[in-house]
């Protein structure tokens, strides 16, 4: 196969994401504060809750074993390789092959399988509720998720993330299919529980009946729950990155270094418009009770099982 | 050729060695195990010998007469010498692990049972190699069965309670009952080819119309999947296994199972196959179906185990499943080139891929769940806790493990299942209709398998390894000796190996793909583009080809590892400072921890119809109803298979026996009766038949 994207550039494209995810965080905070008639912190708070978080030193749980110490590095780095597979700057598959969507989906399931397991070293009960909880919501999305993928897929012919939004093409809203829609849909009702938010979970609470992602970040501190909050970061900006490329349009075929900006720009645009849909989400839906979170991300399943049987039919 | 010998020699002079016991009990265990270690790396030669060299070659060995009627022959095709590697390597580990666990979990055992051990486990070892190897159907069906019997001495030999007895009554009567549809389906075939070996077999088959060949066909799928765990075949497996000793148990899921897979394989493409035509559609969809139903059950089920070695017994059935649906969408394809073409090789690679998969990790798991069992003598995972820090290197293997069952980058699990989606999405666009929409369904529930499974370890790690330790039993565990740690290392090893670097094992499928398939073999379809990427094609065309580079990943994982550790550190080397976890004020103890009760509780809410769990709270209650001097909890969920099918057929079965005993009233004349009807009925039924 021919790549178009050189390694360089895959690398340079992944540490963008790493970079740029805190960024996304903080424009949602803002936004949201916006809209709930507060001034809200400035958009670079999460770099800076970062940058303390380094300089910090580490209180380590008593009952912890020698696993705690590496959980948040092994969870930033799944994290952030799984950034490594998103076409940023422009589509089309990387010149030497590196993972598919499969890939991408199964390295955040990893992350997600350590930073669970994380949370029980500690001994405390926060801890467990919230692994337990995650590891409920989690095998209900991946299944959904891995449907939209694959409604693109069949249409596509290929599971790589670069070559399927170089398949959508340059096309719009326009040119969609019945399919599209649907799986659009679906992917918009995953969006907050894979990335973390309102109604599924509520990333700015540590109120014990309520959180799920945050619990499992309780016991760890220092420059460990930095590496956890910019895995975080990343994961969501991965995830928007993953709903750009499946369904938005790219703007050039180009290679060269305009054709990149203008890629640059188009990106994001597209993470721009999905984060504002997020804190619109988030500032105008309450947080669901927990068994009702499998009936919300039943909507999900239904529309992504229709459209993958409108591809097939 | 004289490797099959050394083999047979050796699991015979490991048998033999159960002599040795009448002077010591220690000796014969070591001696034993070492045979069987010797026939397990005799076997590593002979199949690799076969799957390395020329295309096609069979190694055949006549065996000296023992029949008037029959003689028995070796045969070692491209297929057997894959599960017999298969078989060769998780064995190595067994026979590693094995001693050392023997002695530690039972010290007061007496020569006489480590004697039976012994001579059952080169037994058992035997006959299942020599069940991959058999080239005639009496070698096999004899090797098939002395597989179970040895196997069944395993089960029960351990501890004496009735627990034990009644799994291996329970298993004995299941897989003969496999046994006995076997049997019928190979007696039909002897019957017409008028010899028993295969080739003879192959023969007769070809003459066969289609009706009798797919009776025969599901006979055979029926006593296969009887020993492989296909629910609702299954009850006896989470029995079974968890009472025999735990390498035994690694053995008997991690490769028995596989036997039975490869009875499948054999059956169904090359004994029974149609001269050059596709196999009927009824196989394929029974097999893709009967695997979608076995990998979400069984995957379910183990989520609701707190018995460690039962939860993986349940994961058996789970990757039974998802073997089976590699297995199936390969017979689907096969030999519809509209359709198919090179994309049943990629289905049955990923099958085959998968079985030498989940023979390591599940070995692996196995093996790391003995040795807590031999440490703490518990294997209820609510009673462990805080494992970790006392048996690390246990830990850090039963987690690698884990990762691997549960289908994650980097480790083999994930390989495997991406070529299984790769050949579930490639048939989902080329069939259209109701067909495509099974796929379609079939792959989603493949992925909530992943990531129930995904859960499911989460917390079998974190409850029995992390956190405090609950009991008494886990405060004092200690780590495992050197010899079991390396019968660990070297399945973990080969789950690495098999993760980073696919590409490069995968010409080993050469042979058994292309004797199944007379198609391309493995080699030449996934990895097309050099043994550094995996790729398939979904379309027909094959243009638009999918690759992935597990090496390139797991080079890529490193290297952000090392990043990470850096930014870890932070910027202030201060050390870290250690204080007890904050339970909201009060002085935190064990029962803090999360339970795996709890930890399973909302995934049991949200799949209630499958589990229907039932609870019971007793609350003593002490003058007035708001002080509880005592609550007694207890919970359970049924499997379904069990009370919907099998306790109807024993409900039935007693009724039946209760009107039989009305009717047999002890006078003789009743029963010259119920005879003189008997005959008359048959009489008139094969009577009309002749005529």
């Amino acid at each position: 196969m021919t790549g178009e994207r050189p390694i360089e550039l895959v690398l340079l494209e992944m540490a963008l994401l790493v970079l740029l995810g805190p960024l996304v965080t903080g424009f949602i905070q803002k936004l949201k504060a916006r809209l709930q008639c507060r001034q809200g912190a400035a958009i670079v708070q999460p770099y800076r809750d970062l940058a303390k978080l380094f300089r910090k030193g580490t209180v380590q749980a008593v009952t912890a074993s020698g696993f705690f110490r590496s959980i948040p590095v092994l969870v930033l780095a799944a994290t952030v390789a799984a950034g490594a597979l998103v076409p940023v700057l422009r589509a089309g598959p990387p010149a030497f092959p590196l993972g598919d969507a499969l890939m991408l989906l199964g390295l955040l399931a990893l992350a997600r399988f350590l930073t669970a397991i994380g949370a029980f070293d500690a001994g405390g009960a926060f801890g467990g509720m919230g692994a337990s909880r995650e590891m409920t919501i989690a095998p209900l999305v991946e299944p959904v998720l891995m449907m939209v993928v694959f409604s693109t897929a069949v249409a596509a012919g290929t599971t790589e993330l670069g070559a399927l939004s170089a398949h959508r093409g340059t096309s719009w809203i326009l040119d969609w299919h019945a399919a599209d829609f649907l799986g659009f849909a679906a992917m918009l009702v995953l969006l907050p529980a894979e990335t973390g938010r309102i109604p599924v979970d509520n990333p700015d609470t540590h109120l014990e009946l309520t959180m799920l992602h945050e619990g499992m970040l309780l016991e760890h501190s220092g420059p460990g729950l930095g590496c956890m909050v910019l895995a975080s970061h990343t994961r969501q900006i991965v995830t928007l990155g993953l709903v750009a490329a499946l369904f938005f349009p790219i703007v050039s075929y180009g290679a060269g270094a305009a054709d990149l900006l203008v890629g640059a720009g188009a990106f994001a645009a597209k993470i721009l418009v999905l984060a504002v849909f997020l804190a619109l989400v988030e500032s105008s839906y309450a947080k669901l009770r927990l068994f009702r979170v499998p009936q919300y991300l039943g909507i999900g399943f239904v529309c992504a099982l229709t459209a993958l049987a409108l591809r097939i039919l | 050729m004289t490797g099959t010998l050394l083999m047979a020699a050796c699991y015979g002079a490991g048998g033999l060695s159960s002599l040795l016991a009448r002077w010591s009990g220690r000796l014969a265990l070591g001696v034993g195990h070492l045979a069987a270690l010797v026939g397990a790396v005799a076997g590593l030669g002979v199949s690799l010998g076969v799957l390395v060299g020329d295309q096609g070659r069979t190694l055949t060995l006549p065996l000296p007469e023992l029949f008037p009627f029959a003689r028995l022959t070796l045969a070692v095709d491209g297929l057997s010498a894959f599960f017999l590697l298969v078989i060769s390597l998780v064995v190595i580990a067994a026979a590693i692990y094995g001693p050392a666990y023997l002695r530690a979990h039972s010290p007061g055992a007496g020569p006489a049972r480590q004697a039976a051990q012994v001579l059952a486990l080169n037994v058992f070892l035997g006959c299942m190699a020599f069940v991959c190897c058999a080239g005639d159907a009496l070698t096999f069906l004899l090797c098939w069965e002395g597989m179970t019997l040895a196997s069944y001495v395993l089960v029960v030999a351990g501890d004496r309670d009735g627990e034990n007895a009644r799994a291996g009554l329970l298993y004995m009567v299941m897989t003969h009952g496999g046994t006995a549809l076997l049997l019928v389906a190979f007696l039909a075939l002897t019957e017409r080819a008028g010899a028993f070996d295969f080739a003879a077999l192959r023969a007769a088959a070809g003459g066969l119309d289609g009706m009798t060949r797919t009776t025969l066909f599901f006979l055979a799928l029926g006593g296969f999947a009887t020993k492989a765990g296909v629910i609702p075949l299954h009850v006896w497996l989470p029995r079974a296994h968890p009472a025999a000793p735990s390498h035994v148990s690694a053995l008997m899921s991690g490769v028995m199972l596989k036997v039975a897979i490869y009875g499948i394989l054999r059956f169904a493409f090359d004994l029974l196959a149609p001269v050059a035509a596709p196999l009927p559609f009824s196989w394929g969809w029974t097999v893709l179906v009967a695997g979608t139903i076995s990998a979400v059950l069984g995957v379910l089920y183990a989520l609701q185990q707190h018995d460690l070695k039962r939860l993986l017994a349940f994961h058996s059935v789970e990757n039974i499943g998802i073997i089976l649906i590699g297995v199936g969408l390969a017979m689907i394809l096969w030999r519809r080139e509209d359709v198919g073409g090179a994309l049943a090789t990629v289905a049955l690679t990923a099958a085959l891929l998968h079985t030498v998969n989940h023979a390591a990790f599940k070995g692996l798991l196995f093996l790391a769940a003995g040795s807590v069992l031999c440490r703490t003598h518990v294997r209820n995972m609510e009673e462990l806790g805080g494992l970790a820090r006392r048996m690390p290197w246990t830990a850090g293997l039963f987690l690698l493990g884990a990762v691997a069952i549960s289908a994650l980058p980097p480790l083999n699990g994930f390989v495997s299942e991406w070529l299984t989606f790769q050949a579930l999405l490639g048939a989902a666009s080329r069939f259209h209709g109701p067909a495509g929409l099974v796929i379609v369904f079939s792959a989603a529930m493949l992925a909530l398998t992943g990531g129930l499974a995904a859960a499911c370890f989460a917390k079998a790690f974190g409850v029995t390894f992390l956190g405090r330790a609950r009991t008494p039993h886990a405060e004092h565990a200690t780590e495992v000796p050197p010899s079991m740690i390396a019968g660990m290392v070297w399945l973990a090893a080969l789950c690495v190996a098999l993760g980073v670097a696919p590409g490069y094992l995968m010409h080993l499928l050469d042979a058994p793909t292309t004797g199944l398939l007379h198609g391309p073999g493995a080699s030449a379809v996934v990895t097309a583009q050099g043994p550094l990427v995996l790729s398939t094609a979904l379309t027909a065309s094959g243009t638009d080809a999918t690759a992935i580079s597990m090496t390139m990943v797991a080079a890529l994982l490193i290297a952000l590892t090392a990043m990470a550790w850096v930014l870890r550190r932070g910027l202030r080397r201060a050390p870290p400072r250690t204080a007890p976890t904050w339970t909201c004020g009060m002085s935190p103890t064990a029962r803090f921890d999360y339970t795996a009760t709890a930890f399973a509780k909302p995934l049991r809410f949200v799949f209630a119809a499958l589990y229907r769990p039932r609870r019971a709270v007793i609350r003593e209650t002490a003058g007035t109803p708001y002080v509880f001097q005592r609550i007694h909890y207890s919970g359970e969920v049924v499997d379904l298979a069990e009370t919907q099918i099998y306790h109807r057929v024993q409900r039935g079965i007693t009724v039946l026996s209760r009107t039989i005993r009305l009717r047999s009233t002890g006078r003789i004349h009743g029963y010259i009766g119920f005879v003189l009807a008997a005959l008359f009925v048959a009489l008139l039924l094969f009577g009309v038949g002749q005529r």
